[in-house]
């Protein structure tokens, strides 16, 4: 077995690092924009009156929706529909995009909710607008607050990308398959390459862990994961 | 040498939330440099009072005035009230140094960063500048030496010290003191209680929210009594406390007391 | 775009072939019931395990519980799939081959038992240690103190977590067209590929996951409500 993975997955290393390169791409550009749709849908659901609904529509489409449907739909659809994404890391990324940005904003709205009335009244107290709170006094705690989950979050990302290989991604997995159907050797690569998965994913769970206990530690506040 | 003009105004104040009267038509004024405690039962309105005075809480009807400037509303030309501003609002907030029964310090920030958050933010003070009149008020509260520390890491007595520390770093004309010993520890009151003595003895133009019976009749020109949201009774510390003509206050009193 | 709009909410398409993607549909709906079936028996025997006095026992069982918790299912599908039958082949010396239905099962009811033993785990600790003594001190023996004292208590603090752990489950059955179980997803790429438009079967698709899902959230949230006023969970 050895043997094999010496000369299977030693020798194809680099295309392994290339797809995990593509994996890594497509899961930072996923969720930088998963952040920015989240943190908007949570503001409006939350301070816009008039199209709150929208936003709960959105949030509970993003949330309700397998990820797997929603990156056909992305990919077949959207191009047709509004015109865009024109290539398949486009749809990738918006796809993951749009199934963890539901679960942030309702990440969001649960730490904006969650702070104590207080805080803010501290910050009226003083003299300062409701702006100069969110952005100075409600924010940065959320984010305090919330980062073990948001961290959380990146490896459900992670994990939902394994699938953008179905729509010809050349990210990890569908590398690991292609030379799975080349060689015919399916242990030895597709052993290394779930190994890989797991390895990130459970090194990214442990920084969870372990900022949740430095800011419960250091501010007081405990993290929700 | 006090001055007698009133800084503090206060004139038919109703607050309603929803079908329950909070506070029905409170009136009186607070002289610059003297100290009101106001006290009552719980639920007797006094938090609600001393919030609807920095408009943390909309007044349902009535005036509030400090230092001849209508709080919360302005006189159109056609002598109609309007709202005012949000911006007018937190500008006469400014001016009210507010103290809360749970401290709410701000948990992100270290004591120093709490102290000139709004000199900077509000009063757009230099850094430098805060940062100096910052460290002054908490040298004040005798807690200079935790400046670099988060609030999660101090005692309550001194995270409410902080706070008043806060409050001051605004130089504001009037603080306002919401039960501010009712959540510490009993042998943590004594220090939070030293810092606010020692303010009175200053000049410091304060109103009192507390249950701290023997502090209020020692520090206090004068003392207000509230029930059902209406004040019972009103007079210097000595009379309200030794001779309240009140039954009611007397009532209170001796539950409180003994 | 008008008219592509139109089109992708045109859903007589996809309601023309409603018996044979209802059909589909039902292969969710086994796989998914047997995943949990299987994801909740492990999960109850793992999350014990991890509390077990014996350090060997909490080890190994943690480390099911990490290892499923942190593959990506797909890749674990694909794993059981293709990697599985050949070292068992191996190990057996026969030819020896998954049905797609069946490394489905498997690979889903590993995954989510590594989930669901940690919410096992949390509801047994959930109930008071007193309880245990009360018991003890009664004279009840071990095995009678977990099936009538900790075991009641527990599954009813764990129903609404392991509830949404079912339907994450349900999500995650879409994707076992990939290794050709015929499933809703399976029959929408045939007809897709024989119609040639997706817009309204993909977006038919989404729209019948997601109400389901939806429905299935309110009624979790409708229960949970109900059982935290009882004052069960």
């Amino acid at each position: 077995m050895l043997d094999n993975f010496n000369h299977l997955v030693l020798p194809n290393i680099n295309l392994l690092l290339r797809g995990l390169s593509v994996t890594a791409y497509v899961c930072f550009f996923a969720f930088l924009l998963a952040i920015a749709l989240g943190l908007v849908a949570c503001l409006v659901r939350l301070y816009v009156p008039f199209i709150r609904v929208v936003a709960i529509g959105y949030i509970e489409f993003c949330r309700a929706t397998p990820i797997f449907v929603q990156l056909l739909w992305v990919n077949y659809v959207w191009p047709e529909l509004f015109g865009f994404p024109k290539t398949v890391v486009g749809a990738g990324i918006i796809a993951l995009a749009l199934q963890s940005s539901g679960y942030l904003a309702e990440t969001f709205r649960s730490g904006i909710e969650g702070l104590s009335k207080g805080q803010r009244d501290a910050g009226l107290a003083v003299g300062m607008t409701n702006l100069q709170i969110m952005r100075r006094i409600v924010m940065p705690q959320v984010v305090l607050v919330m980062a073990p989950s948001i961290v959380n979050q990146m490896t459900v990302v992670i994990k939902s990308s394994t699938l953008v290989s179905v729509i010809a991604i050349p990210d990890l997995m569908y590398e690991a398959l292609k030379l799975v159907n080349t060689w015919f050797e399916p242990i030895e690569i597709l052993t290394s390459t779930a190994l890989m998965y797991i390895v990130a994913i459970f090194l990214i769970s442990i920084l969870a862990k372990r900022v949740s206990d430095h800011f419960r530690s250091k501010f007081g506040l405990a993290g929700l994961v | 040498m006090k001055r007698m003009a009133a800084i503090v105004r206060v004139v038919e104040l109703r607050k309603s939330f929803g079908p329950l009267e909070v506070l029905r038509g409170i009136t009186f004024d607070v002289r610059e440099g003297s100290v009101l405690t106001i006290i009552g039962a719980s639920g007797s309105g006094k938090s609600t009072l001393l919030r609807c005075l920095n408009y943390l809480e909309q007044p349902t009807s009535g005036e509030v005035y400090l230092d001849g400037k209508p709080i919360g509303f302005r006189i159109e030309a056609d002598g109609r009230r309007a709202p005012d501003t949000a911006a007018n609002i937190s500008r006469m907030r400014a001016e009210l140094g507010m103290v809360f029964q749970q401290f709410n310090l701000w948990p992100h920030m270290t004591v120093l960063e709490n102290v000139i958050e709004a000199p900077i933010r509000v009063k757009r003070l230099a850094r430098k500048e805060a940062v100096d009149l910052g460290r002054r008020f908490l040298s004040k509260v005798n807690l200079l030496d935790k400046e670099n520390e988060y609030p999660a890491r101090l005692s309550g007595g001194q995270q409410q010290r902080v706070a008043i520390a806060r409050a001051l770093a605004m130089q504001p004309k009037v603080m306002l003191f919401d039960e501010a010993t009712s959540a510490l520890d009993p042998e943590l009151t004594g220090e939070v209680l030293e810092v606010m003595r020692a303010l009175a003895k200053e000049g410091t133009t304060m109103l009192v929210v507390t249950h701290e019976m023997g502090f209020a009749r020692e520090v206090s020109d004068r003392a207000i009594f509230l029930h059902n949201g209406q004040i019972e009774e009103d007079g210097p510390p000595a009379r309200v406390f030794s001779a309240p003509t009140s039954e009611r206050c007397r009532q209170f009193l001796s539950k409180v007391l003994h | 775009m008008l008219g592509s709009l139109r089109e992708s909410l045109d859903l007589t398409l996809f309601w023309e072939y409603r018996a044979i993607l209802l059909r589909g549909l039902l292969e969710n709906v086994y796989i998914f019931l047997g995943g949990a079936m299987l994801a909740m028996i492990l999960a109850f025997a793992i999350g014990v395990a991890r509390l077990s006095r014996r350090w060997t026992v909490r080890v190994l069982s943690t480390g099911y519980a990490e290892l499923f918790r942190n593959t990506p299912e797909y890749v674990l599908l694909i794993w059981v799939y293709y990697v599985l039958p050949v070292i068992f082949s191996r190990l057996l010396a026969t030819r020896f081959n998954f049905s797609p239905y069946a490394a489905a099962i498997l690979a889903l009811g590993a995954s989510y038992s590594g989930f669901m033993s940690e919410t096992v785990r949390a509801g047994i600790l959930s109930v008071p240690r007193e309880h245990t003594e009360a018991a003890m001190s009664l004279g009840m023996s071990k095995w009678m103190i977990m099936r009538r004292i900790i075991a009641p208590q527990a599954i009813r603090r764990m129903l609404p977590e392991a509830l949404n752990q079912f339907v994450s489950l349900f999500k995650a059955t879409t994707f076992v067209s990939l290794i050709a179980v015929e499933d809703l997803m399976y029959k929408v790429s045939m007809i897709t590929v024989h119609e040639m438009r997706p817009l309204p079967l993909y977006t038919g698709a989404a729209l019948v996951y997601c109400a389901i899902i939806v429905a299935a959230a309110q009624l979790i949230q409708h229960l949970s409500d109900r059982w935290r006023r009882r004052g069960w969970a």
